[in-house]
């Protein structure tokens, strides 16, 4: 265990180093992505007043503002760049370069990226976190602040990233087959987004979509979260949705692991 | 006279070879048309589960705003798919040096980067917003006549033209900052604003992609003037004079920056 983390702790230093030096590229992305959440939040707002009903779904207007904000947050947490670092290492070649080491092809990635997020993260979760609460005391007027619900929260989040980590890697196998990686992540991130309760919140969808998209592992991804987060699911309902998360992420990091045996089988690499 | 006629040609050469190129690699496009529709049906699936909650959405219906949604796809759609360039200048062009390359030939830099590629991808935005507008128009209660149409087809360049200056001025930042493909990203992300009416807005919000970030004047604006014939000075008016603005703008800042850039390092 101790040899491991000496192994691999450098590699979140190294993430680190690099957010460093992209800071200031990565405030404007962060401001740009903001951006569709101020849409979101006026169209709600639009759909809130005109029609007569103060709960549509089980959200108020202001749960709603609440679901948007965490929805963002939880986004950014969970976020993994594998499929495009896979993707590109399987295009160019270079991902022969991880197979002669002596390290986890999947762990140097996790590392990596945990010290990517670790600064970014922290630097973003405070101040939204307190948003939230701030709105929701400004709104109904006594703190509803929960210290057990933040404490679950982050830890579904962390199940949610470890999901969307593996899923991301076992994506980026598509490139054997797809190579336009900007274009299938895309579509990737479209797709996920819209199952995961990104676009709207998936108790708006019909009954049975309702159903099937809860048990998929997207809703395990930010809507599990935030659902906790607001305090909407309880009891043995918070028990199933994270064992749900806990099932869906041994089932990818399977999946990355059996990927990545058939991918070394059928490699061939350009000029590497 | 002359020198357009060879920009013209140069335009024609170039396009052929992206064409060649494309041909080259047949399935990545039709993943990137795919990609960038779903992004539209994921929009429209929102579209379709809030309309089933009201009535009508701050004053607008289904059919407008659908219409208005579509409409602000075209010109995104147009802009996409001749001046994508632009946001590689951005990300990577200037920070590897590779704007040497322009700098080394005749003709005009910025005519040479516009014209260099074009992205097949944006027939996924530009096909659904076609269709998008045809499809709403029909259901709408408006008094469609010739000079409403014509009209509304004439400012569409000029609309497009906003989205290709606002991407201009910010991919520029690159010759000072070395990359700037994020701050292209921000600037171009109010454009989803425009997809629906301004009046869902607060007020400061209408200010500023009325004008400062124009992006209300590529959907909203050209749209009230067809849907109901109001004010066409400021309807019209307004998005051409801000593209010719943000244009001239962005080719002054444009060659501005070309004087500060130094190459990369190594």
């Amino acid at each position: 265990m101790k040899r491991k983390l000496k192994i691999y702790l450098p590699f979140v230093n190294a993430g680190m180093q690099e957010v460093a030096t992209y800071r200031v590229n990565w405030i404007f992305f962060m401001l740009g992505e903001a951006l569709s959440c101020f849409v979101t939040y006026f169209i709600w707002a639009a759909v809130y007043s005109s029609g007569d009903k103060e709960s549509m779904n089980g959200f108020t207007m202001p749960q709603m503002i609440v679901y948007i904000v965490l929805m963002f947050l939880t986004g950014t947490i969970i976020a993994s760049d594998g499929a495009y670092v896979v993707g590109e290492e399987i295009r160019d070649g270079s991902i022969i370069m991880r197979m002669i080491k002596p390290v986890s092809y999947n762990a140097t990635f996790l590392f990596q990226e945990l010290g990517n997020k670790l600064p970014t993260e922290i630097a973003i979760a405070a101040p939204m976190i307190i948003t939230v609460e701030v709105i929701r005391t400004m709104i109904s007027g006594v703190l509803q602040f929960n210290a057990l619900s933040l404490i679950l929260y982050l830890f579904s989040c962390a199940l949610a990233y470890l999901i969307s980590f593996y899923f991301n890697i076992c994506f980026g196998f598509t490139a054997f087959v797809i190579k336009y990686l900007w274009g299938a992540n895309m579509m990737k991130n479209v797709v996920v987004g819209f199952l995961s309760g990104a676009v709207v919140p998936l108790s708006f969808l019909p009954g049975v979509l309702e159903k099937v998209f809860l048990f998929l592992p997207f809703a395990s991804l930010n809507y599990t979260p935030v659902m906790i987060y607001m305090g909407k699911y309880t009891g043995a309902q918070l028990l199933y949705y994270i064992g749900l998360q806990v099932f869906w992420v041994l089932f990818f990091f399977g999946l990355s692991k059996l990927l990545w045996r058939i991918s070394v089988k059928r490699l061939s690499s350009q000029g590497g | 006279m002359k020198n357009i006629k060879r920009m013209l040609r140069i335009h024609r050469i170039f396009m052929a070879q992206e064409f060649k190129r494309m041909m080259e690699y047949k399935g990545d496009f039709i993943v990137g048309i795919i990609g960038f529709f779903l992004v539209q049906l994921s929009n429209l699936m929102f579209l379709w589960i809030i309309f089933g909650q009201i009535p009508d959405l701050a004053g607008w219906s289904v059919n407008e705003v659908v219409f208005i949604y579509g409409m602000s796809l075209i010109p995104k759609g147009i802009d996409h798919f001749f001046f994508d360039n632009l946001w590689s200048v951005g990300y990577f062009i200037v920070r590897k040096g590779d704007f040497d390359k322009y700098l080394t030939r005749p003709v005009n830099t910025y005519f040479h980067v516009l014209v260099e590629k074009i992205q097949i991808d944006a027939l996924g935005e530009l096909i659904m917003g076609i269709a998008l507008v045809c499809v709403s128009a029909p259901g709408i209660r408006a008094d469609w006549d010739a000079f409403r149409v014509l009209a509304f087809i004439a400012v569409i360049p000029f609309v497009t033209l906003i989205f290709t200056g606002v991407k201009t001025i910010t991919a520029s930042v690159a010759f000072w900052a070395k990359r700037s493909g994020n701050v292209i990203y921000m600037f171009y992300m109010f454009s989803d604003f425009a997809k629906y009416p301004t009046t869902v807005y607060n007020r400061l919000v209408q200010n500023v992609i009325t004008y400062i970030i124009p992006f209300a004047l590529t959907s909203y604006f050209p749209a009230l003037f067809i849907l109901k014939g109001e004010n066409p000075l400021f309807n019209l008016g307004m998005p051409v004079l801000a593209s010719a603005v943000l244009m001239g703008a962005g080719i002054m800042v444009w060659h501005k920056g070309i004087r500060a850039y130094e190459s990369a390092g190594s």
